[in-house]
């Protein structure tokens, strides 16, 4: 098994348009009478990788989608590269919570998907470095749950992305599986350098791979976190640990602890 | 797993009795000959009209309007289920008045299909036509509109619209309903030939009954309904290879 599990993200280093930088200003998001996003300030950085926690129905899916361009604000600007309101102007990708593969197309054709040149040999390179060279003719319904995951990170990256999505694309394997998408998805980032982000309901999930953590509650940012410890990091991590603890406790008891960050001097 | 020899003959031994049953009440003579021929006298009759190349001719009209009917009314409703399916617009406009002609039993237009169009081809065909519309119809729109949203909205992410839309995620999503459509409707359109053959004509395996009840020939009359049954089993067989050669893709069609 392992052999598979490691791919080679060799063949990936030249996917990757130059990475995006995201600001939000003033960004507020109506559904009807129900706002979901409120007075949102934001400023990613390129090549960051942030993580979006927060729970169900805060808002955090919504912000992906007006990330993505499939859906606009209601009030106040997202700008991409500082300048930008066109979403068509960079290339975002994204991965879901399910891989969405057609299951009427090869693993090699799904990852070619929407290409406008086929490339056979660059879809063989991306399958490559995810580590399903072998299965690239198989139906996507003959593999695993991870696999599947896996040839929808090969879809997201066959089309550089200067920005990649991920909306819990983990929370439905198992903690093994999981565990081995969390590492190739860190590697490759960390090759590539697009800017990330990725909403999740794991905290250590996102304690593992941010440089950032974003909590969003009701609507409204809670919580801006930088993390600045060194890669890659083991979850044991004393520093780690507490972090987890104390954002876990942020979240459940909604009181701000003032002294989080002097605690951790993060 | 592979099935035995046993288990593959399985479902031919009950046929298999009932033919026997029925040639031995034939020849013992429990019921006539002349209201209840046997299988062997069905078979000859058969032959001899195999030989003299009658049957032929018959079974090319059959066919003719069979097909013929199957392909226009098949575009039709193909044509519509797929208008209707990704438009609202041409669904509000047209679906209302399709269900209306729908909910009509077409085979009783018969007596103003003879008005209509007289005794030749063209009534026959048109019968066959409104049968198989609609259920190519109802399947193609139902599968359009069931072909999952998230897998349409990763296609929109993935830089996919209009046509590539179509025919990458829409239509292949589409398939096996539009399968199921054409099956029905091939039921239907050897249901409303049998029917249309019974307006007069000359020629086709609806004729060769008409004819031979005329004439007292019961073995004719069972090797047309034979006829009948062997073709609707065949175009059966031809969809379901049709359909497993498209959708190997689905676990439902292995």
């Amino acid at each position: 098994m392992s052999g598979e599990i490691s791919g080679n993200s060799d063949n990936v280093k030249q996917l990757t348009h130059q990475a995006v930088q995201i600001d939000v200003e003033q960004g507020s998001k109506s559904f009807g009478e129900k706002q979901v996003l409120k007075d949102i300030n934001l400023s990613i950085e390129k090549g960051q990788f942030v993580a979006i926690i927060g729970q169900s129905g805060s808002g955090k899916s919504t912000f992906l989608r007006l990330a993505a361009g499939l859906d606009e604000l209601t009030k106040g600007k997202l700008l991409y590269n500082q300048t930008s309101l066109d979403q068509s102007t960079i290339n975002v990708t994204m991965m879901y919570q399910d891989s969405r593969l057609l299951p009427w197309k090869s693993v090699i054709d799904n990852v070619n998907l929407g290409l406008e040149t086929k490339g056979e040999k660059r879809a063989e390179q991306v399958l490559d470095a995810v580590g399903l060279l072998e299965h690239k003719d198989k139906w996507p319904a003959q593999l695993s749950g991870g696999q599947q995951q896996r040839v929808a990170l090969a879809r997201a990256l066959i089309h550089e992305p200067s920005l990649l999505l991920l909306d819990e694309p983990l929370s439905a394997l198992d903690a093994f599986t999981r565990l081995e998408m969390q590492n190739l998805i860190e590697e490759i980032w960390s090759k590539l350098g697009f800017t990330t982000l990725l909403v999740t309901h794991d905290v250590r999930e996102a304690i593992r791979l941010a440089d950032r953590i974003i909590l969003i509650e009701d609507g409204s940012v809670a919580m801006d976190l930088e993390i600045d410890h060194p890669r890659p990091r083991q979850l044991s991590d004393t520093k780690l640990v507490v972090l987890e603890e104390q954002i876990l406790n942020r979240i459940m008891n909604g009181e701000v602890d003032e002294s989080l960050k002097e605690k951790l001097s993060i | 797993m592979k099935e035995t020899w046993y288990e593959k003959l399985q479902p031919w031994i009950i046929p298999f009795i009932l033919l026997i049953s029925w040639q031995l009440v034939s020849t013992l003579g429990i019921i006539s000959e002349n209201l209840f021929p046997s299988p062997l006298s069905v078979i000859t009759s058969g032959w001899q009209l195999t030989a003299s190349g009658e049957i032929v001719e018959h079974l090319v009209a059959s066919l003719g309007r069979a097909g013929v009917g199957m392909l226009i009314g098949g575009i039709i409703g193909f044509t519509f289920g797929i208008l209707n399916g990704l438009s609202n617009k041409s669904y509000r406009f047209t679906d209302t008045t399709i269900q209306m002609i729908r909910n009509v039993p077409h085979l009783a237009l018969l007596p103003l299909v003879i008005v209509w169009f007289g005794i030749g081809e063209t009534g026959k065909v048109f019968l066959v036509v409104i049968g198989v519309l609609f259920p190519i119809y109802v399947n193609t729109f139902h599968g359009i509109r069931n072909v999952d949203p998230k897998l349409v909205e990763m296609g929109k992410m993935y830089n996919l619209k209009g046509w590539k839309l179509f025919k990458n995620i829409l239509l292949p999503g589409a398939l096996p309903s539009i399968f199921v459509g054409v099956r029905y409707a091939l039921g239907v359109m050897w249901l409303t030939l049998i029917i249309a053959e019974t307006i007069p004509t000359q020629v086709g395996i609806g004729y060769l009954a008409t004819n031979a009840r005329e004439f007292m020939q019961t073995d004719i009359i069972i090797l047309s309904i034979v006829i009948y049954a062997l073709l609707g089993k065949l175009a059966d067989l031809i969809a379901r290879i049709g359909e497993k050669k498209l959708l190997t893709w689905n676990e439902s069609y292995k």
